[in-house]
């Protein structure tokens, strides 16, 4: 698939290098040499030197030909000039990031579609989303909705509390198939479990089931679902007003920023906040405004490392929950290492929701998630395939690999020993990175 | 599927973190040659198809060579499991370098043993000399060989033109991944590394097929001469390469023919041109070629050596035949300058000028990114913009210029690099030059076959000069040459970037 990407900033060059990776025909542009030139030595993929609302810039890049184009210049009125050149050019698909909630209003889309535009990628909004998503679901650590929630994927850490704790896997999972333990992630290694494997405190467990069967992982991990109501925030950032407004309501948010013209500026575009005028990193501030006894505190400061820092005195100060803007790619592992619940990162969401975007144009490419060292895929059975000939426990599976469930028609359901796989199901596969093109081989 | 992603990258980033820490993954790089070797393996079917089709003895020993390059690239392939398949900028440079020297290694031991047998030191200098396409051979007469060793010959030469890691990555996938891109680097030739497509496998196919039709069509047009298909095959091998390995000592002067030399003329001169060129004027895009400022540069030299060979000529008063002042000076132009090291007749006897002048075309040779050596036209071209800066700076001293290459403006250490690059050649060659006279080879001769090798041109003078071979030069010095022409083809940062103590320590 041809793919041209527009804009070689840090989401544009990270979502180059994600897809060349994934054997994409990749082609960069952007108007630094510099920026482009250790990409270009470095990656297997094609940069150009050229403006991104110049046709012929475009051209050169065989905008022509591309099947996605992904423009995502730091100028949002540039990105939609971008794609529209481009849609006139020949491109298949266009996406451009922006920077305005009223361009992702439904009454709008129409304006895009008519100019070329064909999706359009908001990142504090996204971030918004996801920290949303993060108090809701509070008791988990990952939580990924497949095929629109038919089955979900659920990673949840175990504590010492937890009641399987200490068990093996086939003494509990043969008594419940409401789910299946897909994965266990201790410490830096991702296992793919088998009967045998025995469950110890801090592991985390990836689980997949089905939605209604959910809450039953509550209980079986020893964790408890718990409303967050005060929300303190730190920095009054473009991600704390969407946040603001997207759920001011649900929540009783406090903001804390320490720029007087900030707070001056927040009351009008969050009128459901308290604003605060403060640093969030002076443990006495924090306390005169009770981030105490709020329940969740969310660091979305400019700096990844006061992020980071804050969170973990709030931690100190018993808040349960905590939300940190991490920036810094690098710093993303130490930062869950740390013990932070949930971690943002803005560029590495606009760049997940451009796969997204990629995956529905391709029906093909079945990639869907990837984990430190495994991946999950959800594969397309085809007629007369391996995993058609039998019920799943003679099939002899290769190791290092698992089915984890399987969507029939429009239904979710689990994969036991006993599942016959049907031609046309769609399979979600859990297996250890880099043996998935093995794996594709089982089902087509 | 954002925290999954988030995970995913840890590890991307882990790697390029600690990408410089790391150990060198030693049993991927074993893996790789293994892949390398079976490939070099098949190719060693090809004489000794030859070999069997003229019922010669040396049948056997081509058939035993690819069998035992077979089996030891099978074994490293596939007795070797790497637990991390991650090849970072090191492993490229470390892979490439040891390639040619592996590559050479196993394509010596046919020599060794054929019905003209030569020593280890001899059949080595005559594989590099093959791979790296310089074509001085250390064979007294080529025209005893038998036609599987001659195959054999100028099919080292026609694989080292393009390159054997190009060729690898046209036809493995498995390095179709970043780190094939930094074995892309390392082997191919020029300043810049222009790709033509997205994805490096894609690139190297696109750089072969144009290797291939060239050579498919010079096959053809020499066989319609005077030549028979063997020799039409083994010459277009050794003319598409810039290599110039004969199957005859008098070279293609044994057909005696203008048609054979003008043909090998046109295609010398394409061998000399910028591979990614031809592909894009190939897909219609001729105006590239003309806003190439190498491209012009390349015509330009030409055109203009033409003149004044053909003046000296006249003046020699060796202007007898029209041949004299048409094809044969271009020919002597374009072999030099293409760094195939062919001689046309009686070139000695043209003046010192012309010697002098021919010294530069082996220099600087052709187009970088062809097949050719030298340190490349383009260098030529930096060199002489950034000087031309430098004179109107120490006038002007607070002008700003930038040096132009086909309307780009390139960056400071770009140029810098360029210039690094030439001085270190002149050293190479110097340092070379050296080693010989320490043999007790004449200063004259020392100094020209260490410049000859490391330019891959293969021309000889004095006691390796025409007619005299590269025979007497003592063992060591062959050692010696045979590391020149390594150095050379692969334009000195890729080799000498491995005696370095930055390059090893962790």
């Amino acid at each position: 698939m041809k793919i041209v990407i527009v804009g070689a900033g840090e989401v544009g060059s990270h979502l180059a290098k994600l897809l060349s990776r994934e054997e994409q025909d990749v082609m960069l542009v952007d108007d630094d040499a510099e920026r482009l030139a250790s990409i270009d030595a470095n990656y297997n993929l094609m940069t150009l030197r050229g403006s991104a609302i110049s046709f012929n810039t475009l051209r050169q890049a065989g905008v022509e030909k591309c099947d996605l184009f992904i423009a995502v210049t730091p100028d949002e009125t540039r990105n939609v000039t971008s794609c529209a050149i481009a849609k006139s050019i020949g491109a298949r698909k266009t996406v451009a990031r922006i920077d305005n909630y009223e361009f992702l209003d439904k009454h709008n889309s129409d304006f895009f579609t008519r100019q070329g535009v064909n999706a359009l990628i908001y990142p504090e909004y996204l971030a918004a989303q996801e920290i949303v998503t993060a108090l809701r679901r509070n008791w988990v650590r990952h939580w990924f909705e497949l095929h629109d929630g038919k089955l979900v994927i659920v990673g949840v850490k175990l504590r010492e509390n937890a009641r399987i704790v200490g068990m093996h896997l086939k003494d509990f999972a043969r008594t419940e198939h409401n789910f299946h333990v897909a994965a266990i992630k201790r410490r830096h290694e991702t296992i793919i479990p088998r009967g045998d494997d025995l469950l110890k405190p801090g592991d985390i467990l990836y689980f997949a089931t089905t939605k209604e069967h959910v809450g039953d992982l509550l209980g079986l991990c020893g964790k408890e679902e718990y409303r967050i109501r005060k929300v303190v925030i730190m920095g009054g950032s473009r991600i704390a007003i969407r946040l603001a407004h997207m759920a001011g309501d649900e929540f009783s948010i406090k903001i804390i920023d320490n720029d007087m013209a900030q707070c001056r500026r927040l009351p009008e575009k969050c009128p459901n906040c308290d604003i605060v005028y403060g640093d969030a990193r002076d443990i006495d501030v924090m306390r005169d405004e009770g981030v105490d006894e709020a329940d969740a505190f969310i660091a979305l400061s400019d700096s990844s490392e006061t992020n980071i820092l804050t969170c973990l005195t709030a931690k100190e100060l018993g808040i349960r929950k905590t939300v940190a803007e991490v920036e810094n790619l690098q710093f993303i592992s130490e930062a869950e290492g740390l013990n932070i619940g949930t971690v943002i990162n803005k560029k590495l969401l606009a760049s997940s929701k451009i796969f997204q975007i990629l995956l529905d144009t391709d029906v093909t490419s079945s990639k869907c998630l990837a984990l430190a060292d495994a991946e999950v895929a959800e594969i397309e059975v085809k007629p007369n395939s391996k995993v058609t000939r039998g019920p799943v426990k003679s099939l002899s599976l290769p190791y290092g690999m698992t089915i984890a469930g399987l969507i029939r028609g429009d239904k979710g359901m689990l994969v036991t020993g006993n599942t016959l796989i049907e031609a046309g199901d769609h399979v979600v596969v859990f297996c250890l990175s880099g043996a998935l093109h093995k794996i594709e081989r089982l089902f087509s | 599927m954002i925290a999954c992603l988030n995970k995913r990258k840890n590890v991307i980033q882990r790697v390029t973190i600690f990408g410089n820490v790391r150990k060198i993954n030693f049993p991927m790089l074993i893996r790789v040659l293994g892949w390398l070797l079976m490939i070099e393996g098949i190719f060693m079917f090809v004489p000794t198809v030859t070999s069997v089709i003229y019922a010669e003895s040396d049948a056997m020993v081509f058939l035993l060579s690819a069998i035992a390059t077979l089996a030891t690239g099978a074994v490293m392939t596939f007795c070797i499991r790497p637990s991390n398949t991650q090849m970072a900028k090191r492993e490229g440079f470390l892979l490439t370098a040891l390639v040619w020297v592996v590559f050479s290694l196993f394509g010596m031991i046919p020599f060794i043993f054929s019905a003209y047998p030569l020593s280890v030191t001899d059949a080595f200098f005559e594989t590099m000399s093959g791979f790296t396409t310089t074509g001085c051979s250390i064979f007294e007469s080529v025209d005893v060989l038998s036609h599987g060793v001659n195959m054999w010959r100028c099919l080292t030469q026609w694989l080292g033109g393009m390159g054997i890691i190009l060729f690898t990555l046209a036809v493995i996938p498995m390095l179709n991944y970043s780190g094939g891109m930094q074995m892309f680097n390392a082997e191919v030739t020029g300043i810049t590394h222009e790709k033509l497509r997205p994805r490096i496998s894609q690139t190297a196919k696109s750089l072969w097929t144009i290797y291939f039709v060239l050579t498919t069509i010079l096959t053809l047009l020499l066989w319609a001469g005077p030549m028979d298909f063997f020799d039409s095959v083994c010459h277009s091998f050794s003319t598409v390469s810039t290599g110039g390995f004969s199957t005859h000592d008098s070279s293609i002067g044994f057909w005696n023919s203008d048609y054979v030399m003008c043909v090998v003329t046109v295609f010398m001169f394409l061998g000399g041109v910028n591979f990614s060129l031809m592909y894009k004027a190939s897909h219609g895009d001729w105006r590239s070629l003309l806003r190439n400022d190498t491209f012009m540069a390349y015509i330009a030299t030409l055109f203009v050596m033409y003149v004044i060979f053909v003046i000296s000529i006249i003046l020699a008063g060796h202007a007898k035949t029209i041949e004299s002042v048409t094809i044969d000076p271009i020919f002597q132009i374009i072999t030099t300058i293409t760094s195939t090291g062919l001689t046309a007749d009686n070139f000695e006897n043209w003046g010192p000028l012309v010697l002098s002048l021919s010294f530069c075309l082996m220099f600087f040779g052709a187009c970088a990114g062809s097949t050719s050596g030298g340190a490349k036209i383009d260098r030529l071209l930096y060199l002489l913009k950034n000087t031309n800066n430098e004179l109107y700076r120490s006038v002007h001293p607070n002008s700003i210029r930038s040096v132009r290459i086909n309307g780009n403006v390139m960056a400071p250490e770009v140029v810098d690099k360029v210039i690094a690059f030439l001085c270190i050649y002149v050293m190479v060659i110097a340092v070379g030059g050296i080693m010989l006279t320490a043999m007790g080879l004449p200063f004259m001769d020392a100094f020209f076959s260490s410049f000859s090798c490391v330019s891959n041109t293969g021309l000889g003078a004095g006691v390796t000069g025409y007619g005299g071979g590269y025979e007497i030069i003592p063992d060591l010095g062959k050692w010696v040459l045979s590391i020149l022409m390594l150095i050379g083809r692969l334009e000195i940062f890729t080799v000498l970037i491995l005696f370095t103590r930055a390059f090893w320590k962790k």
